[in-house]
């Protein structure tokens, strides 16, 4: 057959003889399952966490509209077995974090292949892979952007020895609740109002006036504490949270309204030292907004709405979301999702009132659903010219050929060089990469004496290094013990500050995680106050890491890795820019292009610079999630 | 999103979400009303209707006049065992038409040729016909059928590890074509009455800390020009030195401190990184220049396409209202600022590309009068592009565009395949790299595109490919050689290609690779849809893949 010609009769044996790992069903998944059968592969797994959504049909074609919500894996494969039953296929529908998808599974494969769409579980992936000592082939689509990196333990990069640009950009908690500027702040804010409401309450989504502002120093106490006072009069509300509040009132839509955008406004409007290099905010009443004699009526996603309108959304909404809420039971809670009609329709309300009220642009729902749903745009075309790119290169893999390997990155448009696909050669690994060196190091800055061991377990270790279930040690001789992952045994240790232990400068933590097979050693370097209200920072590299040094701002942006970690849902915006080095290419020539000072929203903005990549971001189709 | 929308049109906005953020809701819409005739149902035909009827094409009608083989089941995924025998055409619309119930599906059983000869008509009802598996004589018909009626053609093959890509259309216009880096267009050397009004109103000496800091680099810029602009004789800053020195000049502007410490001033900061980028120029770039010479553009008749009606309309502003500059865009790029004023900023230049908007629209209805299209009595009530009449909406859309319109008149397939008008100049080029280099990681594919025009020669003489018949692949390759000498022969060229290469193609046998047809199904689909939404700018005119590689090139030929 032809197919014996162009591949060889002896290769297309080894074909039928691998045991292939798809991790992810989604864009790029379902076009590679196709490919993976057609090539002749007979013996695959697919794992994903997800269900279909509607949105996934423009691109995803072996989901039709009458399998919306269901498994993606389970799915994907009964789609593609019905065109080809000769196939075996196991599809899990399940996460890729769970235990039982440990190193032995991972060893069960010959190659494991990624159609992702974040970094979470591309990490995870990438260290399991390292673990079981099994090729891997890495992917990811932004619109027209794709790339495809082959992955092998000790002969090249891993997916993480090279820093990633900070997934999500995170805002001053005061920025959020006292002083936005930009649509974003509003809607990072409503995002937050809607948990406070009606999803998990997190204390760090505090939406009410935050009196310590740092910009309310000295002279600006007292009348702090004169507004705190006055607080209490205005809401008589403090003592209680935001939501137990809002059940009080049955979630009437003028008491909340008026609390959140009059009565909060007018106490932000007593911290006069805030407002006096900005224009004040303008309280709002529920029954007298702006655009109330308009007769407008707005319908397409992409006109934005007046003021009055937001109201009758908010008000809308509220009382949908109400209901919602009730049929989750007594302690039920709501998930936001951008592709739920009233949690989508209350955010965008709820962010344009507030920008009204600070004189921010408003914005249409379209625009505002790019924000807070941190939307990746994405095509069938990309998909099936990488999902063709990560066939060929896992069959070099297989056929013994992985020096023939490359790195490939597509370009929107062909380039200077008239190339639409850049193949580059595959880069050694990094020998100080914290994830596959042979003793992976790093270094957290932070004050140790603010950050408890939960901030050391959930947000560094957890949220930022990626690790799923840690146990830390300090290496101090005695061996003690601060995090288990055994459940229950350090619970006792969770609110104290890591200075209570009798962690400095320059301690050492040897922090393991079991399921990853992962060990690295964090060194501690103690600084008082870390530049633009960084909670900590990680550095990859000892010697780029000055530890005495009070953050100043070119040794921050110096660190490879820095970025407070606090906000790792996959809310909080932006896309994550991609790490598309299209190495081939000459240095950009003319100017260097900023990056804005507002969020871009369109991946495709040409103020990058040509050096773009796709990575992660938070689009929660295709993805495996952190359950 | 709005909930007022009622059950079609919602799915489909959320069906179509991710991909209306590309190239939005018109780029959608010119999506859903293109035809789409596809030639021959072969696993890369295939793929590429898979790509154009998940994202929304109006319909499709497949002209294949085979029956489904063993072979095509083999890279074909919408073929099953029990469709061999069925008619190509027919099955393999059915099962497509299951990706998307809002396209509309079509076949024709029916023999290319003898559809070429009886009812050319038939192609010329389609937005835009993708032809695959089709032998050279048959393309070269089809390719003059469509090129007289000026509907684009995509040739798209799979051979091994070889994608091959042809654009043929005669004349592609384009309004949105996104280019990748561009400068903003600011004005600063030649300030318009409302920015100077605007920027005279500002009096940096008297603003309080707060206001000077968050005052627009943009003003700061043009505050600073005319200081500069002072000391120079009226010149802005040309080269590298003077930039430099104009830095300087703002870099004193900060605010310092009663310790005579500067304070952080980000818009300065920003100013002084935007003097590279902003302080070029205005001028026409001269690829619209060159527009304004086009003969579509001085000749304007009742026929004449809305765009250069426009650019026509264009060209008069230029010389008249637009003092020698083309409307301006109208956008400022983010900025350190308050917002009060970054908004006032912003209406600035909107309102200042509204007035010229409307002046390049009073060109354009005049034009229309001349040529005996008269507007409707009513501009305003119409939104969109009507037959005749242009609407106000697509001259904005045309102004805000107007510096990176894109005109693209590819090659004939004719001019490519006769030996007289063959570009063979550029593939003398490439078959003398060949010879010099070995076949080095470098290598150029454009060797590719000769082997697979040999392969064609092959067939003619043949009535099979090399390599077609396990059997036959050794006795082959010196007859695929004698091809590929006559080939270059006939160009007038003398250098050779190595045999590595012919024994290889030997081998192919003409074979599809699914995984190939995947990645080409995706390369030309897009390309379909930027001729169809006329959104970015498709290739010119031919794509050449390597899959062994991972390498591409693209060449006119």
């Amino acid at each position: 057959m032809a197919l014996n010609g162009a591949l060889g009769k002896q290769n297309v044996n080894t074909l039928n003889k691998c045991k292939i790992l798809m991790v992810g069903a989604g864009g790029i998944g379902c076009e590679l399952l196709k490919n993976l059968v057609l090539t002749g592969f007979t013996d695959i797994q697919l794992i994903d966490l997800d269900t279909i959504d509607v949105s996934n049909l423009n691109r995803q074609f072996l989901f039709r509209k009458e399998h919306v919500g269901k498994s993606k894996a389970q799915v994907a494969k009964e789609s593609a077995l019905k065109f080809n039953p000769n196939a075996s296929i196991v599809a899990h529908h399940d996460s890729i974090f769970n235990s039982e998808f440990g190193v032995d599974f991972f060893k069960s494969f010959t190659v494991v292949l990624n159609a992702l769409d974040n970094r979470a579980a591309r990490n995870h992936v990438n260290r399991m892979c390292l673990a079981a000592d099994i090729p891997l082939v890495e992917s990811g689509t932004a619109g027209y952007l794709g790339q495809v990196n082959p992955i092998k333990k000790g002969l090249t990069e891993c997916y993480e020895c090279q820093p990633k640009p900070s997934a999500q950009k995170s805002f001053p908690g005061c920025t959020i609740r006292n002083t936005p500027s930009e649509p974003i702040h509003c809607v990072v804010w409503a995002k937050h109002l809607f948990n406070q409401l009606f999803g998990e309450e997190d204390p760090d989504e505090d939406v009410s006036p935050d009196t310590e502002d740092p910009e309310l120093t000295a002279d600006a106490g007292k009348s702090a504490l004169d507004s705190e006072a006055k607080k209490d009069a205005i809401g008589g509300i403090e003592r209680k949270s935001t939501r137990a509040w809002a059940v009080e009132t049955g979630y009437n839509a003028e008491k909340l309204f008026n609390k959140l955008f009059r009565d909060d406004i007018k106490y932000l409007l007593s911290m006069e030292t805030l407002w006096k290099e900005r224009r004040p905010p303008q309280a709002l009443d529920f029954h007298d907004l702006p655009g109330k004699d308009l007769q407008s009526a707005s319908t397409r996603s992409t006109d934005v709405w007046t003021v009055q309108e937001c109201g009758d959304h908010f008000t809308r909404c509220l009382t949908a979301l109400k209901e919602d809420l009730a049929k989750r039971g007594e302690d039920g809670m709501l998930v936001w999702d951008k592709d739920d009609h009233h949690a989508m329709d209350f955010v965008t309300s709820v962010a344009n009132i507030r920008a009204h009220i600070f004189g921010i642009p408003l914005k249409s729902g379209f625009e505002i659903k790019s924000m807070a749903g941190n939307i990746i745009p994405a095509i069938a075309t990309t998909n099936a010219i990488i999902a063709g790119a990560i066939v060929l290169e896992t069959l070099k893999i297989l056929f013994g050929k992985i020096d023939k390997c490359k790195q490939v990155y597509l370009n929107r448009v062909p380039n200077d060089r008239k190339r639409l696909l850049v193949p580059c050669a595959l880069d050694p690994p990094n020998p100080k990469c914290y994830v596959c060196s042979s003793k992976p190091e790093c270094v957290a800055r932070f004050n140790t004496s603010k950050i408890t061991v939960k901030t050391l377990q959930d947000k560094i270790l957890k949220g930022h290094l990626n690790m799923i279930a840690p146990d830390v040690e300090i290496d101090d001789g005695k061996g003690t013990i601060l995090i288990s992952s055994e459940e229950g045994e350090t619970e006792d240790n969770e609110d104290k500050y890591l200075s209570d232990f009798g962690v400095v400068n320059n301690t050492r933590l040897k922090c393991d995680d079991f399921l990853q097979n992962y060990s690295l050693v964090v060194t501690v370097a103690h600084v008082e106050k870390l530049d633009g209200e960084l909670e900590f920072e990680i550095v990859g590299d000892l010697s780029q890491c000055h530890p005495e040094e009070d953050g100043d701002s070119s040794a921050a942006s110096g660190a490879p890795a820095a970025g407070k970690a606090a906000d790792d849902e996959d809310d909080l915006i932006v896309m994550e820019d991609l790490e598309l080095e299209d190495k081939e290419m000459e240095q950009s020539q003319g100017e260097s292009v900023e990056s804005r000072k507002r969020p871009a929203e369109d991946v495709e903005s040409p103020a990058k610079s040509k050096r773009k990549a796709v990575a992660a971001a938070g689009d929660s189709e295709d993805l495996i999630e952190i359950s | 999103m709005a909930t007022q929308r009622k059950g079609g049109t919602l799915d489909k906005n959320n069906k179509y979400d991710r991909q209306l953020r590309l190239w939005g809701d018109h780029g959608q819409s010119s999506l859903e009303t293109a035809r789409v005739c596809l030639i021959n149902a072969s696993a890369t035909g295939t793929e590429i209707l898979k790509n154009l009827i998940l994202p929304g094409i109006g319909s499709f009608t497949i002209l294949d006049g085979n029956k489904v083989q063993g072979e095509d089941v083999g890279n074909n995924f919408f073929l099953m065992a029990d469709s061999i025998g069925k008619s190509r055409a027919q099955v393999t619309t059915e099962l497509l038409s299951e990706l998307n119930e809002d396209v509309s599906g079509d076949f024709l059983e029916e023999n290319v040729d003898d559809l070429l000869q009886k009812n050319p008509a038939f192609f010329t009802s389609f937005t835009t016909v993708i032809a695959t598996q089709l032998p050279e004589r048959t393309l070269l018909n089809l390719g003059k059928v469509l090129w007289s009626v000026n509907i684009p053609l995509l040739v798209c093959r799979c051979y091994g590890f070889i994608g091959y890509l042809r654009v043929v259309i005669k004349e592609h216009t384009i309004i949105e074509s996104h280019p990748d880096n561009f400068h903003e267009d600011l004005r600063l050397d030649y300030p318009f009455k409302g920015l100077k009004d605007f920027c005279d109103s500002l009096n940096l000496e008297a603003m309080d800390k707060k206001d000077h800091s968050h005052t627009p680099w943009l003003v700061l810029l043009y505050k600073y020009l005319q200081v500069w602009e002072e000391q120079h004789g009226g010149k802005m800053p040309k080269n590298f030195k003077e930039k430099n020195a104009f830095k300087e000049l703002i870099r004193q502007g900060v605010r310092k401190n009663e310790h005579g410490v500067p304070e952080d001033e980000e818009n300065f900061d920003e100013a002084i990184k935007s003097v590279n980028s902003s302080l070029h120029s205005t001028a026409i770039p001269s690829e619209i220049k060159s527009l304004f010479e086009d003969p579509a553009c001085l000749k304007l008749n009742s026929e004449s396409k809305n765009f250069w009606i426009m650019v026509r309309a264009l060209k008069e502003f230029t010389e008249t209202d637009g003092n020698g500059f083309l409307p301006l865009r109208g956008s400022i790029p983010d900025m350190t600022a308050d917002s009060e004023r970054y908004i006032q900023l912003q209406t600035v230049y909107r309102e200042q590309a509204e007035l010229d908007s409307v002046a390049v629209a009073g060109h354009v209805h005049a034009l229309l009068h001349n040529i005996g299209r008269d507007e409707p009595l009513n501009p305003h009530t119409v939104r969109d592009s009507q037959e005749g009449s242009i609407s106000d909406s697509e001259i904005k859309t045309f102004c805000r565009n107007s510096a990176f319109l894109t005109v693209l008149r590819t090659r004939s397939l004719e001019e490519e395949y006769s030996a007289e008008t063959a570009n063979t100049e550029e593939l003398g080029r490439h078959v003398m790299m060949e010879e010099e280099e070995d076949a080095s990681d470098e290598g150029d594919d454009t060797v590719l595109y000769i082997l697979l025009r040999a392969v064609d020669r092959f067939f003619t003489e043949y009535t099979r490919y090399p390599g077609y018949f396990n059997n036959t692949v050794e006795a082959d390759i010196p007859k695929l050689k004698a091809c590929l000498t006559k080939l270059i022969h006939d160009w007038g060229l003398t250098a050779g290609i190595k045999d590595d290469y012919i024994q290889e193609m030997c081998r192919y046998g003409a074979s599809e690779l699914h995984t190939v047809s995947a990645f080409m199904g995706g390369v030309a689909a897009q390309e379909v849809i930027k001729l169809v939404t006329g959104q970015f700018v498709p290739i010119n005119n031919t794509f050449i893949y390597n899959g062994q590689r991972q390498t591409s090139t693209t060449i006119k030929l």
